[in-house]
């Protein structure tokens, strides 16, 4: 595409970003934060939601409220917006959303695949799954008993197809072969989103790029910790990484030879990107965790993406914020429901 | 009628509610609509307060009120809106509301729920009905011969037994608009292993959830081999297929096709039986819903208005703070003392003193409402200050009519008004939705000004249509100039320009009594002179309008001149009058007498007290005391009776403590500057009432020329001429509407309006108030 996208950009999708930033200045803010803690029960915090831009959204919920529901409830509202998105988007625009829903669909399928290796009915799994994910065949995913198989007979229509090329094989499907299916899928997605990203170039490519890159090195890092003490073989652990981070190619060889937090951490320290991220991690309980520094991290620079304008990072920073929004608001009615409010005050605040 | 030109007095005032009959008392001033309430628990999240139960359960009924209502929606039938007075029910009936609510809920839910059964269980047994009576060619003769049994060699496992292969079927129905994807995932999952047919059913059966119209497909699929049953067993579960037993010979289908039909009977027997009696609930929700409606939402804002007061020390009684008009304040005193009768202990209201600028409050009728709008959309008065509102009913509709002027338009304008105002009181008229017919509705009254303002400019410019008329005989004689100056025949016919000269005796009789002279249309120097005479005049009127804006200021501090005293941000605006006439004089004058005025108060200051007005206020020597008492009053009202009476106000310290001499010449002299300035730019303002008169006239004026004059000029026939102008003055009335009427109108409305927010307003109008709004049951009934 060419330069200057501000010159036509709103032609097509101005409507939406109006509407996406209008939706953004509905996150909850800090205020919302310290009255949610306050609150007793559940009731309470269906209260003070109701305040906010939530409405209410669970005033069709019958007693007892619980937090499935609150969470529930939720995701079906964010649901709603993306498909309000999605259905107004113009090419290429509604690719970009497929990339986006492409995540959730294929975090559903392993969730199903998983479900039915347990022997668990279909049903019970189905309300686990992400709604942002859900497509017409995903409930046909555990007939599959190969990646091939399921490739070729489930989801060779549907969006995820191209990131099988590199997942075929006649590999039973238990559950470390499963691990693997999601980490090469989620790779191969994360290398055509970034390549679909740059290829778009503009604003978009220079929002998305550093967004996707911190993306896949997060991926890695938490793919390395994830493998300490089992038996993935760090030949197979590099197998895993998505190349398109900032740590492709070096830091990802030298990932794959580490063998405990102390050497990722020293991975870390070569990159100026990463290194206050280890920093922070605080050692013992009182610190953060890693995940959770990777979070704030996210947070910012989804947060920053607002600051640009005329491209499609805003519909991306949106979706994640309001996901974090959305384990906060769980985690403190986690907190409140099971009587435990030392802790919190540990959510990601977004600023 | 004074009310018009300042806002209303307005104070705050405080009132003890007895626990047991606070209620009452709320919801009796919510039907009065006098009080405005303040939040006295500001620091209290929402889930804190007193009486966040009640506010709850009236939501929990709002809820089933709404499931109601959806379900009376959905049944195709509307809610009528109550009538007659519905106050708020006491307390004890939402618990009677409640369980007659939820009995008619449950009831409506069961036999809803019933129904869908119902239409649920007939629609399978429709689709059942479907896959049977579907002549789907059997697929037993056709697949034994070729296709599978030349394939299944090559595909079984070597060895497997396939002479004594069972085909079994799979039959069932499915959306059209899934079964493409459907038929592709059973092909690519099963390789081969099956054969199926699907069909468009011909009738299309209702959704029994949403009750539209759905497509279905029926399928039957033929497969061999029990694991691949279970994968398209898998595969149509996933699709949300009905599937259905299937009998291998055309007598045993025969049969469950008739033991269909007959169920089919029964069940819509059924199922008419339980649309009558869901019509017969419906009808009782439809009776009772909207009265309930009403009183529980009156109900929670009396709650919600409870939850704003504090409780007194002894919690006998609730304290609210509100601010009410002081002509309402025994309206008040008289509803708090009916509705506290049965309690025994008596509410009371009464005044507080206060250092906040109470809000702005002017009673409106039907004539001034929208002149007052046209000023509240610039600005809500700040409280007492000269409401512009009353000049505005003359000055818009005159400055609109300058620009507008032409006798024809404004009546066409007058007409138009004064047919809505006469229509006002009809519901036809009152109740349009029409966003656009209720902007001129509710400018009526304007338009009627306008439209007769418009009718006497345009007498002043002699324009009707654009054609000067001639009411009295014209001031100039053509006929003495000619015999004057001896014109003969010939020498008319090779000037067609010809001067009539003022001098000669008999040509110049005197002025014209009224407006322009109608000879004037004949001249040529017609435009030049018209645009040196709207020139003047829109200059004086500008010059006249700001000195009116300018002397309206002196006016909003003359009365309350107790305000002088107060602060130094009022000392200076009155100052800045005079300053007008005496610029360099001022410049240094109104600081240094400010600083005079400082000193020589901080002199007086321990022994001056402020005349003492109504209300609560006392002489007090404990004045530090209270003032420190004022800072927090959430606190002082809740410690007693007795200390109210004491909190005498502090009114003139604060604003004026500090005083640095420097600053208050800087903004002396920017002050002064910028007024300067803007009047001369804001005279300039003033001509475009010249340019949009003129603008006006001269469109008027090619669209006579070019439509009416042509059309009349097209024959000397009658008859051609007849039917010619039809079209013509259809074209004329349309354009003259469309362009003359609505596009100008609107512009010309724009510019006054311009004027009186911009050059007028700035004179005298802070407009930083805040309106009063009381707390009123008004949006509850409607």
């Amino acid at each position: 595409m060419l330069e200057g996208a501000e010159f036509y950009f709103n032609v097509d999708h101005g409507y939406l970003e109006g509407l996406v930033r209008g939706c953004k200045a509905g996150l909850l803010t800090q205020q919302d934060y310290i009255n949610l803690v306050q609150c007793e029960t559940l009731e309470d915090v269906k209260i003070h939601l109701q305040t906010t831009d939530y409405g209410n959204f669970l005033a069709n919920q019958t007693n007892p409220l619980t937090v499935s529901k609150i969470d529930t409830e939720m995701r079906k509202k964010l649901c709603r917006e993306f498909e309000y998105f999605r259905n107004h988007s113009l090419e290429p625009l509604s690719t970009f959303f497929t990339y986006m829903t492409c995540s959730y669909m294929i975090d559903n399928v392993i969730l199903l695949m998983n479900g039915s290796l347990q022997k668990k009915s279909v049903k019970e799994i189905l309300v686990k799954c992400h709604p942002l994910g859900r497509f017409t065949e995903m409930e046909a995913v555990n007939i599959a008993e190969t990646p091939s198989d399921l490739f070729n007979a489930v989801l060779v229509e549907t969006p995820l197809a191209p990131f099988f090329q590199d997942c075929m094989s006649e590999n039973i499907l238990d559950e470390l072969n499963i691990e693997l299916l999601h980490n090469k899928l989620y790779k191969s997605y994360l290398e055509a989103f970034y390549k679909f990203c740059k290829n778009h170039g503009d604003v978009t490519a220079e929002i998305m790029c550093p967004i996707l890159e911190f993306e896949a090195d997060r991926r890695a890092f938490i793919i390395t910790l994830n493998s300490f003490g089992t038996e993935l073989s760090k030949e197979d652990r590099e197998t895993l990484y998505p190349t398109c981070g900032k740590l492709y190619p070096e830091g990802l060889c030298l990932l794959a030879q580490a063998e405990d937090f102390d050497q990722m951490r020293r991975v870390a320290d070569h990159y100026g990107v990463y290194k206050p991220l280890f920093d922070a991690v605080g050692g013992g309980s009182g610190g953060k965790t890693l995940e959770d520094v990777f979070y704030e991290r996210e947070v910012q620079m989804n947060v920053l993406a607002f600051n640009r304008q005329f491209h499609y990072g805003v519909f991306y920073a949106y979706t994640k914020l309001k996901e974090q929004e959305m384990r906060n608001i769980v985690w403190i009615a986690e907190c409140i429901s099971q009587r435990h409010r030392t802790k919190i005050n540990s959510y990601i605040p977004i600023l | 009628m004074g009310s018009m030109f300042r806002s209303e007095e307005v104070a705050l005032v405080q009132l003890f509610l007895p626990t047991s009959a606070a209620y009452t008392c709320v919801s009796q001033l919510g039907e009065l609509g006098l009080v405005e309430f303040r939040d006295l628990n500001a620091s209290v999240s929402a889930f804190q307060r007193r009486f966040v139960g009640d506010v709850r359960r009236c939501e929990e009924l709002e809820k089933t009120f709404l499931f109601l209502q959806e379900e009376v929606r959905r049944a195709g039938q509307v809610l009528s809106p109550p009538e007659g007075r519905l106050p708020a029910p006491p307390p004890r009936d939402l618990l009677r509301i409640q369980e007659e609510t939820d009995r008619l809920a449950q009831e409506l839910r069961d036999v809803r729920g019933n129904q869908q059964s119902l239409r649920g269980q007939l629609h399978q047994l429709r689709l059942h009905a479907a896959v049977l009576g579907q002549g789907h060619s059997p697929p037993v003769a056709a697949t034994h011969t070729d296709g599978p049994l030349e394939r299944s060699p090559l595909l079984q496992p070597p060895g497997g037994p396939h002479q004594d292969l069972r085909i079994n079927f799979v039959a069932g129905a499915v959306e059209r608009s899934k079964a493409a994807a459907l038929e592709r995932l059973l092909w690519r999952a099963c390789r081969g292993f099956l054969i199926a047919s699907f069909q468009e059913m011909e009738q299309q059966p209702e959704d029994p959830v949403t009750g539209e119209p759905v497509t279905w497909m029926t399928f039957l699929i033929s497969y061999w081999g029990e694991q691949i049953g279970q994968k398209i067993r898998k595969i149509t579960d996933c699709f949300r297929c009905a599937v259905f037993p299937y009998a291998e010979h055309e007598e045993g289908r025969l049969g469950a096709l008739q033991q269909l039909q007959q169920q089919s009977h029964e069940l819509q027997e059924v199922l008419g039986e339980t649309e009558r009696f869901l019509s017969q609930v419906l009808a009782r929700v439809q009776r009772l819903l909207p009265p309930w409606q009403v009183q529980v939402r009156k109900m929670k804002a009396v709650y919600l208005a409870l939850n704003q007061c504090s409780v007194s020390a002894t919690h006998k009684c609730l304290i609210a703070e509100g601010w009410c008009a002081i002509r309402d304040l025994p309206a008040v005193q008289q509803a708090l003392q009916d509705s506290s009768s049965e309690a025994g202990v008596s509410a009371v209201v009464h005044r507080i003193p206060c250092r906040e600028v109470p809000p702005t409050l002017i009673r409106t009728n039907r004539f001034t409402a929208s002149f007052q709008g046209i000023v509240d959309a610039y600005g809500v008065g700040r409280y007492q200050e000269v409401n512009p509102a009353p000049y505005t009913i003359i000055t818009f509709p005159f400055l609109f009519a300058v620009m507008f002027g032409d006798v024809g338009h404004g009546l066409l304008m007058f007409l138009f008004a004064l047919a809505m105002v006469l229509a006002e009181n009809r519901p036809a008229v009152k109740s349009a939705q029409n966003e656009i017919w209720q902007t001129f509705f509710s400018g009526r009254y304007l338009l009627l000004l306008m439209g007769l303002f418009s009718v006497y400019t345009g007498f002043i410019y002699n324009e009707c249509f654009s054609r000067a008329t001639t009411i009295f005989p014209s001031g100039w004689s053509v006929a003495a100039m000619a015999i004057q100056s001896d014109w003969s025949d010939e020498f008319l016919a090779q000037h067609p320009m010809l001067t009539l000269d003022p001098n000669v005796t008999g040509v110049f009789l005197g002025p014209y009594p009224f407006g322009i002279d109608p000879i004037w249309s004949l001249a040529v120097n017609h435009l030049s002179f018209l645009n040196s005479f709207k020139m003047k005049m829109s200059v004086i009127l500008g010059v006249t309008h700001m000195t009116f804006g300018v002397v309206l200021g002196v006016f909003n501090h003359v009365p309350t001149n107790r305000a002088l005293f107060r602060g130094q941000e009022a000392v200076q605006s009155a100052l800045v009058v005079l300053a007008l006439v005496m610029v360099p004089v001022l410049l240094l004058g109104t600081p240094l007498f400010l600083r005079w005025r400082h000193r020589g108060r901080s002199q007086r200051k321990p022994a001056g007290r402020q005349p003492v007005e109504a209300g609560g206020w006392r002489e007090s020597g404990r004045e530090e005391e209270d003032k420190t008492r004022m800072l927090d009053s959430s606190d002082a009202s809740v410690a007693g009776w007795g200390s109210d009476e004491e909190k005498a106000g502090c009114s003139e310290d604060g604003a004026g403590a500090e005083f640095v001499l420097s600053e208050v010449l800087m903004h002396q002299a920017i002050h002064t500057i910028e007024f300067c300035l803007g009047c001369i730019s804001n005279t300039a303002s003033y001509l475009r009432l010249w340019a949009l008169s003129l603008a006006h006239a001269q469109l008027s004026e090619v669209l006579w020329a070019m439509v009416m004059r042509s059309g009349l000029g097209l024959g000397r026939k009658l008859g051609v001429a007849a039917v010619a102008l039809v079209p013509v003055f259809a074209a004329f009335a349309v354009l003259t509407v469309a362009i003359l009427l609505v596009m100008e109108g609107l512009s010309a409305f724009l510019h006054a309006l311009r004027l009186h927010w911009v050059e007028f307003q700035n004179k005298f109008y802070a407009g930083t108030g805040y309106k009063l709004s009381p707390f009123t049951f008004a949006s509850e009934e409607g």
